[in-house]
């Protein structure tokens, strides 16, 4: 199979399309399939991978439009891999624990669709194709949040959509801008990242063309201060929505600045560490404040998302391999750990139809197994050695610490607000007597629920205790980057500041 | 032996891992029985391999498999046997079986019975994790491990309800839980910017490397990965100004008290000092803060103890004291002596709480010891067991405590600090005093508790349980010089100068004094009943010590309630005001300007015209200007 990830971006969507003609009944059972055999199809990927080597791999190429150098380009290393097997297993997982009813053959059409781009995303090595399927992103997404959503649906996916398109724009004009240097200095043009990564700017340009870069992505992250968007999708989301957006969604903007940012700006990265992390503190520390201050479950995991979002966006900027593989793993660690505390937040809107801490009370007495496997996810997302989310965050602040002592001092203080928050949603809701008289009958998880969430239970310590088959891939593609950032800076800050592990030193 | 090691770190695992199969099920008394034998498998591991170490002098390592590896980092489950981590193991795995068949007991009626041994288990396991581990790293895993548990546990009643500070200091089980799980995870990022100084000074974060590599390290870095280390340990060991949550962790269930809020995972931080004894022995002036808030906690806690009148959180307080105590051995570098005294403590101090645990079951959880009185008949083994773990912890001679508590006493003066000497001289008399007070006023005088509780022994199986410790609290103290030599192969010796020597008999004599006499006040004032001293108990010094301080509520004023308002007026006015609103104004500001610009659209050519004429003006002045420029 040497087309398997052509396969991965469109075998979804071209079952998406048989969808149409699929039977309203059957239609879950259908999009469940077609989400099994498409994470199967990743698996499969993952095991033929070749894990030494760091480069890219599966490489497919068919010019489009040759007199612009415009593509069709992909290919997938360590870093891309497990965010695209992550989006294929939280599809599915997602799939499995829906509850809605309304609509649902729409509904499966438009995720297949969904898992198309988001796959497309990662793979894509052509900025144009890149392009096309980030923005492509977008329409699935407004259309579950718009037909699916809340009452306040209309404005949340039209604020969702205009907000993130305002910085692709952005973006897009940068890329444009990139593709012109490049024409300039070769005389040819050229679309293709890799392409791009062997040009070596000037240092202005690399600042301009990173902060153009800068918008589509901090957007999409969401930094402080361009994440009011998220809260309000969140809220208004139905809870497969908020699964993908948390899940998969956001690590686009945290991908693009490893994908783009780093390798084809290297002096200007390092350049921005300072404010990049000075946001990124801010995001930590304030936004899981905030989260703190909210009455409404669903909302302190929007805004505790982008609160560890921040420490994603450390690590990148780390310029060490520790930091930005920690920070790679993190993405993953928060995409699985974010999209179950979505679902567990969905399975008592399901029985309740509310979301508000102070309706609930005592709830591990009535439902002791929700009980249970919410407490894993907090402690998880709180960053508890031996679960998923301790390697990431921890790998992050080891890396930034060579950067900022003091910077990582004030990032660390997430693991004490981080508790602060999380700890008090599980005490108003799961502690204290039974007061509620609605409380009192609800049934624990079903089958379907269960069935959802115990994966990624099991993922949760699998991945805590042994991350190695994870995190090997993503070190050795990372330590590549980095020593390529290092040969390629052209400022001697810049070339102080990265960082080349030990173990590559002259090598590759 | 490998095997052996094992199996002393996995039985528990396997005793949670057991009972939490039955966790949602009514009570079964075999996953308490199955459960205890597998703590028991452990403890006799444990004993093995503490014989081989005796033995042979060899330290036992293994690695099981890699953890963590990125960038130059590489962290292994590695597991380390060797005298320090032994005794340890040792004294964990003996405390926890007896604790473990005790509350078999004292569980017997509480419906959540098997979840209670999962996490009494899980927490063992932690805790061996905790000792066992070759590296930082591991050790940070069994340091929140061990909270994790802890959390676990101290809200295992967690459908209890918040009620008042003045009618419960602690609130609820569940507040309780969360304040100690988020102040250690305050001093949890003490410990994690340790491991980051260690890392990046050394490269690795395995105890045999960074220790070979300190002499190349500068002291300002030395200094900063010590005081880093120590504030992590300042959580875990519940050191001002991170004491409040142990008396509070009260909260949980007696054996817990027992076992994890007094004799070892509170003893983790002094652990810590200890098992990193080569960075703290070359940073002297880290190490005398450490001797020095030692002394203060032993005597700020103890003061806190003299007027409590709460049968469990006075041995909390003392628990905080005795810490302090082992803190002042450590940072005075009598590594050795403060490992002695934790494992003595444990023994006395488990014993103690165990008792508690009793009388509470007897008096029906009525916890006011100005409401008990006259228990020694109905109790009689109870009250033999508190009265040795009394004498211990006040440090009679022959009891575990004296020798213990004698040579840290002993080690101050040696230093020639001579204030915290005297000022722990003065808690010596305060413990006792306090620990007497509480015995004579539970089981001395005349009954003072409601007609309808009839306190009864608790059952005889776990009276016989609590054997092993009674013994130990009393002989322990005669294995000593055993201890001394087999310990100071691994940490650095310390001996009493010549001049202390001479003097000893003196300086021995000055504590017992000051204990004999706190044992003789509390029995004036309390052994015939209890006579309520009115004026007292309403002067500003009492009322300051019976309130901590005041420093909860002062917690409560300065951090929490700020906390929560700054978080309040973070969303609602700056995320939704500033930040939110910036973003719909710009947008808004497009709609409007697009609504008004609409009117332009009047479908009128004369309209029109007008317009393309102001834009053909507008045209040439960009172009007049742009001409001008270039």
């Amino acid at each position: 199979m040497d087309n398997i990830l052509s396969i991965l971006v469109f075998f979804p969507a071209i079952a998406g399309l048989l969808g149409f003609v699929v039977d309203k009944e059957s239609a879950r059972a259908y999009g469940i399939t077609v989400a099994a055999i498409e994470f199967l199809l990743s698996l499969w990927l993952w095991f033929s991978f070749d894990t030494a080597n760091a480069g890219m791999q599966f490489v497919e190429m068919i010019p489009l439009i040759p007199s612009f150098g415009i593509s069709y380009y992909i290919g997938v290393d360590g870093i891309s891999l497990f965010i695209i097997l992550m989006a294929t297993l939280m599809t599915l997982i997602g799939m499995v624990g829906m509850s809605t009813t309304k609509n649902i053959k729409n509904m499966i059409i438009t995720l297949l669709f969904l898992e198309m781009t988001m796959v497309g995303v990662f793979v894509a090595l052509d900025a144009i194709i890149f392009y096309l399927f980030w923005e492509l992103s977008l329409v699935p997404m407004l259309y579950i949040i718009g037909a699916w959503g809340g009452p306040l649906r209309i404005y949340a996916s039209v604020k969702f959509f205009l907000y993130t398109f305002t910085g692709s724009l952005i973006m897009l004009v940068g890329m444009l801008f990139m593709a012109y240097i490049y024409h300039n200095t070769t005389g040819i043009w050229s679309f293709a990242i890799t392409d791009w990564y062997a040009l070596v700017l000037p240092v202005n340009y690399q600042l301009w063309l990173f902060v153009a870069f800068f918008f589509g992505f901090a957007i999409k992250v969401p930094m402080f201060p361009f994440h009011t968007w998220l809260p309000y999708a969140h809220g208004q989301a139905p809870t497969i929505g908020s699964v993908i957006l948390a899940a998969v969604l956001l690590k686009m903007g945290t991908y693009g600045f490893v994908r783009f940012s780093l390798p084809m700006f290297p002096d200007a990265s390092v350049m921005m560490i300072t404010p990049i992390a000075v946001l990124a503190i801010i995001m930590i520390i304030y936004t899981a404040m905030v989260a703190y201050a909210q009455k409404d479950i669903k909302q302190v995991i929007a805004y505790s998302s982008v609160s560890h979002m921040g420490i994603i966006m450390l690590g990148i900027f780390a310029m060490n391999a520790e930091g930005i593989s920690g920070s790679i793993f993190q993405m993953l660690s928060h995409g699985i750990v974010s999209g179950a505390l979505f679902m567990l937040v969905g399975v008592i809107y399901d029985r309740r139809h509310t979301k508000l801490m102070s309706e609930f009370g005592g709830l591990a007495s009535v439902m002791p197994k929700y009980a249970v496997i919410f407490g894993i996810m907090l402690m998880a997302s709180v960053g508890l050695p031996l679960t998923i989310g301790f390697v990431g965050e921890f790998l992050v602040l080891l890396g930034f610490y060579q950067v900022s002592p003091i910077m990582t001092i004030l990032a660390g203080t997430s693991i004490i607000i981080g508790a602060i928050y999380m700890l008090a949603v599980y005490k108003k809701s799961f502690f204290g007597p039974v007061t509620n008289e609605a409380n009192k009958t609800l049934k624990d998880l079903d089958a379907k629920e269960t069935w959802s969430l115990v994966p990624l239970v099991l993922i949760v310590i699998w991945l805590g205790i042994y991350p190695k088959p994870v995190l090997e891939p993503i070190d050795n593609s990372v330590k590549a980057m980095l020593v390529f950032m290092d040969k390629k800076a052209i400022t001697q800050e810049a070339k102080d500041m990265i960082r080349v592990s030990k173990s590559t030193e002259g090598g590759i | 032996m490998e095997n052996l090691v094992y199996i002393a770190l996995f039985a528990p695992f396997v005793g949670s891992m057991f009972a939490a199969l039955f966790g949602m099920s009514p009570k079964q008394t075999f996953v308490g029985i199955i459960a205890s034998s597998l703590l028991f498998i452990s403890f006799a591991a444990s004993a093995v391999l503490a014989f081989h170490v005796y033995t042979t002098g060899t330290a036992i390592h293994v690695t099981m498999m890699e953890w963590i590896s990125a960038g130059d980092l590489m962290i292994p489950f590695g597991f380390l046997v060797d005298q320090v981590s032994v005794t340890m193991m040792t004294v964990v795995t003996l405390v926890s079986t007896v604790v473990h068949i005790y509350s078999i007991g004292y569980m017997d009626h509480d419906k959540s019975f098997n979840r209670f041994f999962s996490y009494l288990s899980a927490f063992v396991f932690s805790m061996m994790i905790l000792v066992m581990s070759d590296n930082f790293a591991g050790l940070f895993i069994g340091w929140e491990g061990v909270g994790v548990c802890s959390w676990l546990l101290i809200g295992f009643w967690y459908h209890k309800e918040d009620v008042a500070r003045e009618k419960n200091p602690s609130i609820s089980p569940s507040w309780a839980a969360n304040e100690a799980f988020i102040v250690n995870r305050i001093a949890g990022l003490g410990m994690l910017i340790g491991i980051f100084i260690i890392y990046w000074n050394v490269g690795s974060l395995q105890y045999d490397v960074v220790f070979a590599d300190l002499p190349n390290l500068s002291s300002s870095v030395l200094n900063a990965a010590a005081l880093a280390l120590f504030i992590g340990a300042m959580g875990k060991s519940a050191q001002f100004p991170l004491h409040t949550w142990l008396t509070d962790a009260m909260e949980g269930p007696t054996p817990v008290s027992a076992l994890i809020h007094a004799a070892t995972m509170v003893t983790a931080g002094v652990f810590l000092i200890i098992r990193a004894n080569p960075i703290f022995s070359m940073t002297p002036e880290v190490s005398f803060f450490i001797a020095a808030l030692g002394t203060f906690v032993a005597f700020f806690a103890a003061s806190m103890a003299l007027v409590n009148r709460d049968l469990k959180r006075i041995i909390a307080f003392s628990t905080l004291s005795q810490l302090g105590y082992m803190f002042a051995a450590a940072g005075l570098g009598a590594y050795w002596i403060a490992l002695f005294h934790l494992a003595a403590h444990a023994f006395f101090k488990a014993l103690l709480f165990l008792g508690a645990g009793n009388v509470m079951h007897a008096m029906d959880d009525e916890l006011d010891i100005f409401k008990m009185g006259g228990l020694k008949k109905a109790m009689n083994w109870t009250y033999i067991y508190m009265g040795v773990a009394s004498l211990a912890l006040a440090g009679i001679p022959i009891f575990a405590g004296f020798f213990s508590k004698d040579a840290i006493i002993e080690t101050a003066f040696n230093e020639g600090t001579y204030v915290l000497w005297a000022i722990l001289v003065l808690t010596a008399g305060m413990t006792a005093f306090y620990s007497f007070r509480q015995v004579f006023l539970t089981f001395h005088g005349a009954k003072r508790y409601k007609d309808e509780i009839h306190p009864h022994e608790m059952y005889k199986f776990v009276l016989i349980a609590m054997a092993p410790l009674a013994i130990l609290a009393v002989i322990a103290g005669f294995f000593m010089g055993g201890f001394q030599t087999f310990v100071t192969k691994l940490l650095p010796n310390y001996e009493m100068s010549h001049h202390t020597h001479e003097l000893i008999v003196v300086l021995t004599a000055v504590v017992l004094v000051f204990a004999v006499g706190g044992i003789w006040l509390a029995y004036k004032k309390y052994a015939n009943g209890l006579k309520r001293d009115e004026k007292l108990e309403n002067s500003f010094l009492y009322k300051l010590l019976a309130n901590q301080y005041y420093i909860p509520q002062f917690y409560e004023e300065f951090i929490t309630k700020p906390y929560a308002m700054i978080s309040e007026k973070m969303w609602k006015d700056i995320d939704m005001k500033i930040v939110d609103a910036t973003v719909d104004g710009i947008a808004k500001f497009l709609y409007k300007s697009g609504d008004k610009a609409r009117a332009m659209q009047t479908g009128n050519l004369s309209n029109y015209l007008n317009w393309m004429a102001v834009g053909g003006v507008l045209l040439l002045i960009v172009a007049a200007i742009s001409a001008m420029l270039a």
